[in-house]
């Protein structure tokens, strides 16, 4: 036992030990209603934020492209609703029974019921909405609403699919909207200062995104602005309430310069032969008809294609997907003459009473080297405009062999070559047009004097696309004064192009024209054979591009044996004269002719746009 | 008349500060806990009763003399070890844990009762050692208190576990363990640490210390709970967002919300000032026990009192410093708040025997 000395020693002992545990306790409690305090009043404002954070979940709301119209109102491109068959699996506990009740009415596929199965019960937690069945037919759609009341928990709901009038009219023009990957996706929603998330779509395809031609350059209009649904969630993701809706902003309509029935005569016209239209408004540049054959559908594309139907499109020989109309360079050939004698104008070269005697042939001086006209015997003496008329190799031979060639190279980027001069066209290609310091970058070789004597008939390195050759009959239709192209109506980026001349006045204009209108009009023009489809004057000048380079007709008998080998047909074209308002370019692959076969094309396109 | 309910209050023993002030708190608890399990009556039923039957246990138990408790520790604690030791062979599991004997009518958690007969056992077997107490007796007690929290730990049950053993250490430190011993101890213990973390934890249990390091390291994984409490009570603000009308609790988002992060629901709700309300009833309590183990009867009963005092506020400082992040997530309940009969009971249990030792006086001091 302790006595009475321990036992208060004992009792003070003790007191200081407990005083001691609850002083220390105290600190520690002291230390927690501080950490409590700076949680709840100092930081309060952060953790308030999180805690709406955590049970606010945003869905972002697709918005409605925007549609395109022909330069008449007419629809091109729309959103067409398809319906879809939709349950909401919260309020559903069996699913092989309800499934069993909707196959009483409407057909679902072994895959559509597994992909039911499948998702099921992910939805449900999540309180999210289980499409059964997409694009139903109307006898579906019919039957459902008759039986509507017996089916409480499904209903149908709206969804668009972006489709195109007329699927093969404008696939190189305004192409096609396709899905999209991760990347884009949060590109566009950046863009918009969203993040992605969960979306409610308007279209069965989910998100799309303009692939290419116009679809793709005015993406950003046609898009729209994505808007917002605000749900309070748990910490599951499950939809527990809606709270604020921000509506999506339909994407902006689209007017385009095009007009379905020209476009229509150039995709008729070209009857899936490989080749390109390209028809343009003089007066403000804006771009009629964009065709390019043979074409694909664009909706297959868009709205899915099997990978073998895809393949076979792919590998065809005829390159369907290929934009022959912007992309595809061809030489300008005889074309390019009516520029030559610009330039030989302008250099006081030549004038208008210049002659030559046309043999057939050139003699290249420096080296004896023979440059041969189409015709054997040669064209006699001849002066400009019948050079132009009757498309004279010879006179343009000797008049670009006396031209400087840098400063011949120069004067032809006036006329469009070698640049792009479309405003909103896809991937326009720039084409060629040669120097001596291209040729020294790239073939390592000097420039010959025959390479400027080339030139001078369009032929050798020289090519242009037919959008390219289309400026150029603009051009020249216009006087040397024409918008740069676009495909939309008021399109304000639009820039005039003035030519550059101090030698060129309206008499060499006119004369120009002239010429021009001979190529028709005169029998000795070479597309006189176009008199009798033409319905208005038309000012024209025909090409043939050599693809084999042969010495005569005999030899190239022999090489059109292959398709591949016959010439390309190439036609530009402007009127009605003697104040044009439509320009147009043809080019037909291997059609051997440009007066005859690309010029019928011309024609059609500019008789159905003078009519309009 | 007067005369019978004199005789009725010396017959007697109840100390109304704190019978009232665990009432109070028990009756808080059950609101609290209404909120916290989203209006389930069933709930809050079944702990209604354990709260009257718990009051009813804390009198029952508040009315022998201390002697009784002294004299029969030793057949408390033998009678607790075996339950511990049959929870081990044929207790219930629940998610991988075996830490609960089904009586058909109450599934016991047995840790909760040794949680009590221990420091009164040791209570008793110290108020007649000799100051300082012997290297022996400090050993044979250590070695008791480890043996027994071990039973526990094994279960596993971390939390419990680790009361058991500052409950035991509480008595023997406050019973006059020599700083000597205190200092060396610490010394091998602070040394050992590396040891501990390889062999003693659980990987969970490390990860959840790491996890206390930098939460927000992993917020979706194991970092979740702290994260989720931290902004249930930052998100209280000073007012509280309501009576039911917690987002982080009734979302989903505050785990365990009946248990061991009720305090984050009532932070959420009733924020700042009901944490102060809250906190301030507990400190009531336990200055109250403060006083009552000073002016206790004698040595045994002022280190039983000593002892579960401290049980009582370890138990709240490590469920609040839990649930605030200051420590890692150990599973402790809040007294008188949390769901769970057993550990509520254990505390009516704890308060009746304080009681006892405080209201009974010597017959010679009379």
């Amino acid at each position: 036992m302790i006595d009475i000395n321990e036992r208060f020693s004992e009792k003070k002992n003790f007191f200081n030990r407990l005083i001691f545990v609850y002083i220390f306790f105290a600190c520690l409690f002291l230390y927690f209603i501080y950490k409590t305090f700076s949680l709840q009043v100092s930081s309060f404002t952060d953790y308030e934020i999180a805690s709406l954070k955590n049970k606010t979940r945003e869905v972002l709301i697709q918005p409605r492209r925007g549609i395109i119209y022909d330069r008449n109102g007419e629809i091109i491109v729309n959103n067409v609703p398809s319906y879809n068959l939709i349950i909401n699996p919260s309020e559903i506990n069996d699913l092989d029974s309800t499934l069993s009740n909707i196959k009483k009415i409407i057909d679902l596929s072994d895959l559509e019921i597994k992909n039911a199965q499948d998702n099921f019960s992910l939805k449900k937690k999540l309180n999210r909405e289980l499409i059964l069945k997409t694009n139903l037919t109307n006898e579906e759609i019919a039957k459902f609403e008759v039986r509507k009341y017996r089916y409480p928990n499904l209903f149908i709901a709206e969804r668009y699919s972006r489709k195109n009038m007329y699927p093969y009219l404008f696939s190189h023009s305004v192409g096609y909207v396709g899905s999209i990957n991760e990347e884009d996706l949060q590109d566009i929603l950046s863009s918009q200062d969203l993040k992605p998330r969960e979306t409610i779509f308007k279209y069965s395809n989910g998100y799309l995104k303009g692939k290419t031609g116009l679809e793709n350059i005015y993406d950003k209009q046609l898009r729209g602005f994505f808007g917002k649904r605000i749900y309070e969630v748990d910490a599951n993701g499950r939809f527990l309430e809606e709270k604020e809706t921000i509506d999506s902003i339909d994407g902006k309509d689209i007017y385009t310069s095009l007009d379905l029935t020209a476009q229509q005569v150039s995709f008729n016209e070209l009857n899936n032969r490989r080749g390109a239209v390209v028809a343009v408004n003089l007066e403000n540049g804006g771009i009629l008809s964009y065709v390019s054959s043979p074409s694909f559908s664009v909706n297959d594309i868009t709205n899915g294609l099997s990978q073998k139907e895809f393949n076979k499109l792919l590998n065809d020989d005829d390159k369907p997907f290929f934009d022959r109309a912007g992309q595809g360079r061809y030489s300008p050939a005889s074309t390019i003459k009516p520029a030559i004698g610009l330039f030989g104008l302008e250099k006081d070269l030549i004038d208008w009473q210049y002659t030559i005697d046309d043999i057939g042939f050139f003699v290249l001086p420096e080296d004896g080297r023979i440059y041969r006209g189409w015709r054997k015997d040669g064209h006699g003496i001849i002066n400009l405009q019948d050079a132009i008329i009757e498309s004279s190799n010879t006179f343009f031979f000797s008049l670009a062999y006396q031209t400087e060639v840098n400063e011949l190279v120069k004067y032809l980027s006036n006329f469009g070559f070698g640049k792009n001069i479309c405003l909103d066209c896809f991937y326009p290609d720039k084409g060629l047009l040669p120097s001596p310091t291209w040729k020294m970058n790239t073939h390592n070789f000097g420039w010959f004097k025959g390479d400027t004597v080339n030139l001078g008939v369009g032929q050798g390195y020289l090519s242009a696309t037919p959008l390219q050759l289309a400026y150029y009959s603009s051009f020249l239709a216009n006087k040397g004064s024409l918008n740069n192209f676009s495909f939309v109506q008021n399109n304000k980026d639009v820039i005039r192009n003035n030519f550059m001349t101090n030698n060129i006045n309206d008499v060499d204009w006119k004369k120009i024209h002239e010429s021009m209108i001979g190529v028709i009009e005169n029998p000795k023009g070479t597309a006189s054979r176009l008199k009798n489809l033409k319905e208005y004057i038309i000012a024209a000048k025909s090409g043939t591009v050599e693809l084999v380079s042969t010495e005569t007709k005999e030899d190239y008998k022999i090489i059109r044996e292959t398709e591949g080998n016959r010439d390309h047909a190439i036609i530009i074209a402007f009127g009605p004269m003697p104040n044009p308002k439509y320009a147009v370019s043809v080019v037909i692959e291997n059609g051997e002719s440009g007066g005859s076969v690309a010029g019928p094309v011309a024609i059609a396109v500019l008789n159905s746009l003078i009519k309009e | 008349m007067k005369k019978i309910i004199d005789s009725l209050k010396t017959g007697i023993y109840f100390d109304h500060y704190l019978f009232i002030s665990i009432t109070i708190l028990s009756l808080m608890g059950l609101v609290f806990l209404y909120s916290a399990s989203d209006g389930n009556t069933t709930t809050v039923i079944k702990q209604s009763f354990f709260v009257i039957f718990g009051l009813i246990l804390m009198f029952i138990v508040s009315q022998p003399d201390p002697d009784f408790y002294k004299n029969n520790s030793l057949i408390f604690l033998i009678f607790s070890i075996i339950l511990i030791l049959l929870t081990l062979l044929v207790g219930k599991e629940v998610n991988g844990a075996k830490r609960w004997l089904d009586l058909g009518f109450f599934t016991l958690q047995s840790s909760e009762i040794v949680k009590i007969a221990l420091p009164v056992f040791l209570a008793a077997y110290l108020y007649d050692k000799t100051l300082p107490i012997s290297l022996l007796n400090t050993l044979v007690t250590l070695v008791l208190i480890f043996v027994v929290a071990n039973f526990v730990r094994i279960q596993p049950d971390l939390g419990t576990s680790l009361v058991i053993l500052i409950a035991g250490i509480y008595v023997l430190f406050l019973a006059g363990l020599s700083w000597r011993f205190i200092g060396v101890s610490s010394g091998i213990f602070i040394l050992s640490l590396p040891f501990i973390w390889n062999n003693f934890l659980e990987p969970f249990q490390r990860q959840r210390i790491l996890t206390l390091l930098d939460p927000t390291a992993d917020p979706f994984g194991s970092g979740w709970n702290i994260t989720q409490s931290k902004i249930a009570i930052g998100s209280g603000g000073l007012q509280g967002k309501g009576y039911q009308m917690g987002s982080q609790a009734h979302l989903d988002f505050l785990p365990e919300t009946e248990t061991d992060f009720i305090f984050s629901v009532i932070a959420e709700e009733f924020g700042f000032i009901g944490v102060c309300i809250l906190l301030s009833i507990f400190f009531f309590i336990l200055l109250r026990c403060l006083y009552l183990a000073l002016n206790a009867r004698d040595r045994f009963c002022r280190l039983t009192i000593g002892g579960l005092s401290l049980l009582f506020l370890s138990t709240i400082f490590i469920n609040l410093a839990m649930v605030i992040g200051i420590i890692p997530v150990v599973g402790m309940p809040l007294p008188f708040i949390s769901k769970g009969g057993s550990s509520l009971l254990s505390f009516y249990l704890a308060f009746g025997i304080v009681i006892s030792m405080a209201t009974h006086k010597k017959l010679m001091q009379k």
